[in-house]
């Protein structure tokens, strides 16, 4: 079965891999609690998440035929097994700040529905702030772009705009807007918006001059330069800016909603922190990662679907 | 020989360059590219602007296009005025200018959209296609300019421009990014095809083979000017291994050689004086 789904050459480092994930397996079933902890929680959890993750592994290194997705698999399970090792034997004295594997990982047995409306709730927010701010970005960068006068008043107040942290504004906003949502969501808006528009103008900015020329001798008007030839020219560029922005508008997003959200990741961190319930803010914590990384993802797909073009 | 003779004493101006100046003009200084140039191009002819390069070959071909506007003088098409660029006069670039984000189809589509004549989707896929097959290249349909050759790329160009079906045709030293085996397919096929389409064609070129090879009159240029201008004579279509040894080929060939040389003496006696 091996033979077909791994490349020549890569069998000793997925058996490693393999053996790594076994052997977690194993120490937490098998290894006993060499000392007394508050709390014990059931293994199931995090067996999933070990198999989860080994299933994901197991794919994307059937699919990229890379030696190094091994090697992060070995360095994750490495992780994990020092981390229950650490736990069991009593090298980790702090049962609160550091719980175990085990312990972070049953948090999604304990609170699934809170989990998933809190992260339902992000992702709203995320993408309506998200949405209005590449729309919006795009157009005026493309106009801002093609025409100077519009760039010249544009630029140095965007350039001004820009480095002022968009976290900064979230308390203002709150206050101004009539709910935590409108001020989640304009934080998001001001913390995509301004990068959007001054990458777009700067993408148009370089296009190839011969390119606008050719469009002009067949004909082509001041509209459909910037829809039918300027928009696609720079849409890889806008694509591409996108996973960068993403990134930036969760971090404010989780900001945001720490600062006084009723809902959200964010807020789900915030709660727990309040009562000294670590175990679940770490679980908050690898929640965000994960939707990051699924974000991430997600977006180089479409950019990949989207753009054929350019290999 | 007389048979397949263009004859173009009755034809009508199609294009007219009536003393035309043009400047390029920068921060510090300003350029006189143009000087009083005056032309006339006759319905159907093939006409080639010969030159080195910086003397205002292109500047000309960019005014005919509408890219550029003159200083003063005007350039008339069918009688009229041209004041900005427009899709009765197509244009190829040496830099082929192709669209990256579309196919070799979506490009001449794209050209056939622009003709402004009404055609369902249908019919310009077909059409698109019927382009593609006419510069050879049926099989590349749906590739991207990035991952067409450079000769490619110019056929695409060239269907591109023939998608717009004007009477006029512009090229701009279409075959210079081009390696010299496939320029003389390339040549050729401009050539089959302007027949074809009854194209009335402007094409700057610096190499006097091709403007032999494919021009009905050659306008020699000098910096700023028209030097000379030459009728070629020969029959269409004309094939480089047929010309080449013939009397009438030796003879033009000298002619602009010598035109060539004149120029650089003026060159060389300016830089001595100075």
């Amino acid at each position: 079965m091996k033979k077909f789904l791994l490349a020549p050459g890569m069998y000793i480092e997925f058996g490693i891999a393999t053996l790594l994930f076994v052997i977690n397996i194993v120490l937490t079933l098998a290894l006993p609690y060499f000392t007394v902890h508050k709390a014990y929680y059931d293994s199931a959890a995090y067996i999933a998440a070990l198999s989860l993750i080994f299933l994901i592994y197991a794919v994307s290194v059937h699919m990229n035929k890379k030696k190094s997705t091994s090697d992060i698999a070995v360095v994750i399970y490495a992780f994990f097994a020092f981390w229950e090792v650490a736990y069991k034997t009593g090298a980790v004295r702090n049962d609160l700040l550091i719980p175990s594997p085990e312990g972070l990982f049953h948090v999604f047995v304990d609170k699934p529905q809170e989990i998933g409306a809190d992260v339902l709730g992000s992702l709203q927010l995320l993408f309506w702030g998200f949405l209005l701010a590449v729309v919006l970005g795009t157009l005026l960068g493309l106009l801002a772009g093609w025409i100077p006068r519009v760039r010249e008043v544009l630029l140095p107040i965007s350039n001004a705009i820009t480095l002022i942290p968009p976290l900064m504004f979230s308390a203002y906003m709150i206050m101004l807007l009539s709910t935590f949502r409108q001020a989640a969501v304009a934080v998001i808006f001001f913390a995509v918006f301004w990068p959007t528009l001054q990458g777009t103008i700067a993408r148009v900015g370089q296009i190839d001059k011969s390119i606008i020329e050719a469009a002009r001798t067949m004909g082509v008007g001041t509209l459909g330069m910037l829809a039918k030839v300027i928009f696609p020219y720079c849409l890889p560029g806008i694509i591409r800016s996108i996973s960068k922005s993403l990134r930036g508008a969760f971090m404010c997003l989780s900001g945001a909603e720490m600062l006084g959200m009723n809902l959200g990741i964010g807020y789900f961190i915030e709660k727990y922190k309040g009562f000294a319930d670590y175990r679940c803010i770490l679980a908050g914590i690898v929640v965000v990662g994960v939707i990051t990384t699924v974000i991430d993802i997600a977006v180089n797909k479409v950019e990949r679907m989207v753009i054929k073009w350019e290999v | 020989m007389g048979e397949n003779m263009r004859d173009l004493s009755d034809s009508p101006n199609k294009l007219e360059i009536r003393d035309v100046s043009f400047d390029y003009i920068d921060k510090k200084s300003r350029f006189s590219a143009l000087e009083h140039v005056s032309l006339a191009i006759k319905e159907g002819e093939f006409v080639c602007i010969l030159g080195l390069s910086g003397c205002g070959k292109s500047t000309l071909l960019s005014l005919l296009s509408g890219l550029h506007k003159a200083k003063s003088g005007e350039i008339l098409l069918d009688g009229k005025r041209i004041t900005e660029p427009g899709p009765d006069r197509a244009v190829v670039f040496q830099q082929y200018s192709l669209f990256p984000w579309l196919t070799a189809k979506g490009n001449v589509e794209f050209g056939i959209r622009q003709s402004g004549r009404k055609y369902t989707g249908k019919q310009r896929k077909v059409k698109a296609e019927e382009y593609l097959a006419n510069v050879g290249l049926a099989g590349a349909a749906n590739k991207y300019p990035g991952q067409l050759s450079g000769g490619m790329k110019q056929r695409v160009a060239v269907a591109r421009a023939l998608a717009l079906e004007s009477d006029v045709l512009l090229l701009d030293e279409p075959f210079g990014a081009v390696d010299p085996k496939l320029r003389l397919e390339l040549q050729e096929l401009v050539s089959r095809l302007c027949t074809e389409h009854k194209k009335t064609v402007v094409f700057v070129t610096h190499d006097i083979d091709e403007a032999i090879l494919l021009s009905d009159r050659i306008v020699v240029m000098e910096p700023g000017k028209i030097r000379t201008i030459l009728n070629v004579g020969l029959p269409h279509p004309r094939r480089r291994e047929d010309l080449i040894g013939t009397a009438a080929y030796e003879n033009l060939h000298r002619k602009l050689i010598a035109s060539f040389y004149a120029h650089v003496e003026d060159n060389i006696d300016s830089e001595v004086i100075l």
